[in-house]
């Protein structure tokens, strides 16, 4: 599901460079050959046990636990056959390229002129612009409903002053526009870091001899990043086959159905679950990850030729947006802001604290607290959470640890173990999270030693660690590719081990990057909603599944008043992250 | 099922524990009236084993009192797990495959699930002392029991309907859907039967019981009826406008919706308002099962019913008084309560021919 937010990457440039300068050929001895592989393997495990579990799945007529399940293709030729898949995938198809025709041409604008410009506020909008990747989009589309929903009190505002609501959230457009406006910062993070390590000579003769600002960014600054905008354009893709949360909310009342509501479905149309059906449909959506990882790869071998004109230190200086370039920058990015942050956030903050909304409903007569009062009288909600901060804060530094493990096994690592790696990282955010919280769910009821474990949360930590594997390596990967090779390198020439190396240099040069990324993970685990629907139970509950579940009953008052709670913590561990200096874009 | 005890809830448990030593001292294990001789062994038993683990689809919120009066009374911790109808069916069935039964019992809205669940032997029998003050149509054989009685019936925004404008009846509605079509046009609500398993057992039961429901679907579907999957879902948006009616959906929910929200109003039909139940069945291999026959017990006496009904439940037993009542519930709908019968009739549209042939006749009559 939407838990993952892509990682501030962009290692196109630094990781070739790196490449150029460390040999890939290592002296056998004192490599960690051996400590590369173990923790691979176990990653592999790890990602593979649930994945290898669903792909059995789908070649079984029931569910694969059951006496009844015999080795077969009927749930692919039921799926292959059904025209609600084919109107599904079309839809998601539609759903996701327009969402990236919104989001990778305002990401690619966005990045160019927060890195490339001297837009004012600088620091301030490095941040900003990342806001909305951090709110789940099951809150998101709750707080549209409320805000520009047919009745939302923007709407109804609207209405009076020019007479009709010229939008309507609950159609394919509508969906489009949100979905994409909300994933700018995923194109936004990948862009700008490539940007950022651009040489400005370039840009800077093109703008002496006469070219416009926008000549410049068309014809100089774009050819050299397109690598990084059709990566992160591919990313948005991809993103776009797993949204769950906008769909379910906004396109559901109107039958448009994409291929995670679609498996949402598959739960209850015949009455008792169909595992197979859904895990061919889980399939599918490994098939259309694979390609992508691959140019991915590709990508990056060939990134070398773009990385080789950024020579050592090359200076980067801003080219001058001057008044009027300011006004009009600053604006784009205001209203954008205005839609994709304030319009949800103020559409749930708003719903939190009243009883009623809509047409006719005077909001300040039903401004409440009563929300809240009934939330805290019930122990599972409270206990919800206390769990969430619990492995948000907790959970989230042990997955910094297990990351960072994982990225010393990566590290300047180019053997065959590297290339398993790259495959099986995106593997989970390929899945939609309420299937892959379903197969852990599985893994810890059946396999033996691991059963103990399922009714604490450490059954919700493994899954959290797997799902926001992507986002967490690429984090940890950014932080660790910064260490000058030559620091290493002088280490080793004077004897140390690889091991010795790690501890004493670069664990202490990433230190201060470490806490940062703890923050941004914490963030990530606080907003994930679908993993833990199956794995939770009484005593672990956390917030974001237990509002799935109450979506169920509809149970709007709760739901609203936990969103805004979940927005809150969220709040806190941006503030938090920024504090201990997290370096988000690099 | 609770390995981890926080001290918090470690302290409540001893704190209770305390209690129910006194309590037990003063009262000397006081067994209900009515109920057999032996049965403070079974309280002593299910006392020892400490904790009750309840799989549902109910929130927490709606049935905290229950919960509370049940700790009180027997210092019985409740696991109480709230994964939804196909979330309590799914975990059932895979930890009885691994051999992990965790469940004691299993309380959800589903009843057509919950007995498949009894069809496929997960569940076991159990003669409950307060079987007999349940109507017969509640206890099925002694193995799944009907703890609330909720009626389906309508909510409709009461700034842009009057209430004198709805439709009295069934055939009523149908031709009230017709005659304004352009009024209703998009703004019509109705439970989604795909996605939710209370809104295909709405559907379906009246497509079993009245002739007429294809003309009321193919009516709503003429009057661009949008699909939701929760009733709370609809009540959202007919509070706020944006729809004007929605059928079938919980109406046990409204009635309590009516009594805060502005423009809400709820109605039921006076010759045909059926009703669901909330069953509930103690699992094959419950790992306590005497907490587990205590809490059936307990749910279905005066007590817990009555402490249900506070909560929004209506009882299926005439003798609560708190808040409504199989009987009550009935003067209050205009007499048509067709209560939902806990038999094999649930399990009509879990074949897969006719569920898939009910889906399509759906999907045709709501021009999709």
């Amino acid at each position: 599901m939407s838990t993952h937010a892509p990682a501030p990457a962009a290692l196109t440039m630094t990781k070739a460079a790196a490449e150029k300068r460390y040999p890939a050929r290592m002296p056998k001895n004192g490599n960690a050959n051996a400590y590369r592989r173990i923790v691979i393997g176990l990653l592999a495990i790890a990602v593979l046990a649930p994945v290898g579990l669903i792909i059995y799945q789908s070649f079984l007529t029931a569910a694969f636990f059951s006496p009844r399940a015999k080795f077969g293709f009927d749930a692919y030729r039921y799926v292959f056959t059904d025209k609600n898949f084919y109107r599904a995938l079309g839809t998601t198809a539609i759903f996701s390229f327009g969402m990236v025709a919104i989001a990778v041409p305002l990401g690619g604008l966005l990045a160019f002129l927060i890195t490339r410009t001297d837009i004012k506020a600088k620091r301030l909008l490095e941040i900003l612009v990342l806001v909305p990747m951090f709110i789940s989009s099951i809150v998101l589309a709750f707080g549209y409903t409320v805000s520009v929903g047919p009745t939302g009190f923007v709407s109804l505002f609207v209405r009076d002053l020019i007479g009709i609501v010229p939008w309507n959230i609950y159609s394919l457009p509508g969906m489009i526009l949100i979905a994409g406006l909300s994933h700018v910062p995923h194109v936004y993070l990948y862009v700008s870091s490539a940007m950022r390590n651009l040489p400005s000579d370039l840009e800077e003769a093109a703008r002496t001899t006469g070219a416009s600002i926008w000549q410049v960014s068309r014809d100089v600054t774009l050819p050299m990043v397109l690598p990084a905008l059709i990566f992160a354009a591919a990313l948005n893709i991809l993103l776009g086959f797993e949204t769950f949360g906008i769909p379910l909310v906004l396109g559901d009342p109107n039958g448009i159905m994409v291929l995670t509501t679609y498996i949402y479905k598959l739960t209850t149309l015949f009455g008792t679950p169909t595992y197979q059906l859904m895990a061919v449909v889980a399939v599918v959506l490994i098939l259309i990850t694979l390609p992508l990882v691959w140019m991915q790869r590709r990508l990056l071998r060939n990134a070398r030729k773009y990385a080789a004109m950024g020579g050592k230190g090359a200076r980067v200086s801003t080219l001058k947006l001057g008044t009027s370039g300011q006004l009009i920058a600053l604006s784009i990015i205001g209203f954008w802001l205005f839609v994709s942050v304030v319009l949800p956030i103020g559409g749930i903050a708003v719903r939190a604290f009243v009883d009623a909304w809509g047409e006719g409903v005077n909001l300040w007569d039903q401004l409440t607290f009563a929300n809240f009062d009934r939330m805290l009288e019930v122990p599972s909600l409270v206990r919800g959470i206390i769990n969430t901060v619990v492995l948000s804060v907790f959970g989230g530094a042990l997955a910094v640890g297990i990351y960072l493990l994982v990225g010393l096994a990566g590290h300047r690592n180019w053997g065959m173990s590297n290339t398993v790696l790259d495959y099986i990282v995106l593997l989970p955010r390929a899945l939609p999270g309420l299937v892959i919280g379903l197969a852990f769910f599985w893994v810890f009821l059946f396999v033996p030693f691991l059963t103990p474990l399922r009714p604490t949360l450490v059954s919700l930590f493994v899954a959290y660690v797997v799902v926001g594997l992507s986002y967490g390596l690429r984090l940890l990967q950014g932080t660790l590719i910064q260490v000058a090779p030559e620091l290493e390198e002088s280490a080793r020439t004077t004897g140390a081990t690889i091991g010795r190396t790690w501890k004493d240099v670069v664990i202490p040069i990433v230190r201060p990057g470490l806490a940062g990324a703890w923050a941004l993970i914490m963030i990530i685990f606080l907003r994930e909603y679908a993993t833990g629907v199956y794995l939770m139970g009484a005593g672990t509950e956390v917030i974001g599944s237990l509002m799935v579940s109450l979506l169920q009953t509809g149970a709007m008052n709760t739901i609203a008043a936990l969103s805004l709670i979940s927005i809150v913590l969220t709040g806190a561990g941006l503030a938090l992250a920024l504090r201990l200096g997290a370096k988000i874009h690099d | 099922m609770n390995m981890k005890v926080s001290g918090r809830s470690a302290r409540l448990i001893a704190a209770t524990a305390l209690m129910v030593t006194f309590g037990t001292a003063a009262f000397a294990q006081e067994v209900p009236t009515g109920y057999p001789a032996d049965y403070a062994s079974l309280i002593e038993a299910a006392k020892k084993e400490g904790t009750v683990s309840v799989y549902t689809s109910t929130d927490a919120a709606q049935s905290q009192k229950l919960q509370d009066a049940f700790t009180k009374k027997y210092g019985i911790k409740i696991a109480y797990n709230d994964l939804g109808t196909n979330g309590a069916y799914n975990q059932v069935i895979s930890e009885a495959a691994a051999g992990q039964t965790t469940a004691d019992v299993v309380w959800s809205s589903a009843m057509d699930l919950q007995m498949t669940l009894v069809q496929d032997g997960y569940a076991s029998e159990y003669a409950s002392p307060e079987a007999a003050n349940l109507p017969s149509w509640a206890n099925y054989k002694n193995t799944l029991f009907g703890s609330t009685v909720e009626p389906v019936g309508v909510i409709y925004n009461t700034k842009a309907l009057s209430e004198d404008r709805l439709p009295k009846t069934y055939a009523d509605m149908i031709t009230f859907l017709k005659d304004n079509k352009t009024e209703l046009q998009g703004k019509v609500a109705t439970f989604d039967p795909e996605k939710s398993g209370s809104g295909f057992l709405h559907h379906s039961n009246d497509a079993r019981n009245r002739s007429d429901f294809w003309d009321l679907a193919k009516a709503m579907g003429d009057d661009g009826a949008k699909i939701y999957s929760s009733s709370g879902g609809m009540k959202e948006t007919v509070v706020s406008g944006e729809n004007v009616i929605a059928i079938n959906i919980i109406g046990s929910y409204a009635l309590d919706w009516v009594k805060e929200s502005p423009n809400l109003g709820v109605h039921f039909a006076t010759d045909y308002t059926p009703a669901f139940s909330r069953v509930i069945l103690m699992t094959k291999d419950a790992p306590h099962p005497n907490a587990a026959k205590l809490f059936i017990d307990f749910m279905l006496s005066q007590e817990g019913q009555s402490a249900l009904a506070e909560g929004g439940l209506p009882s299926v037993r005439e003798d609560v008084t708190a808040g409504l009542n199989v009987k009550t519930l009935n003067e209050r709908v205009g007499g048509g309560l067709k209560p939902i019968a806990v038999d094999e009739g649930v399990l009509e549209y879990m074949d897969q021919m006719k569920r898939v042939q009910f889906l399509n006749d759906w999907k045709a009559a709501l021009g999709r």
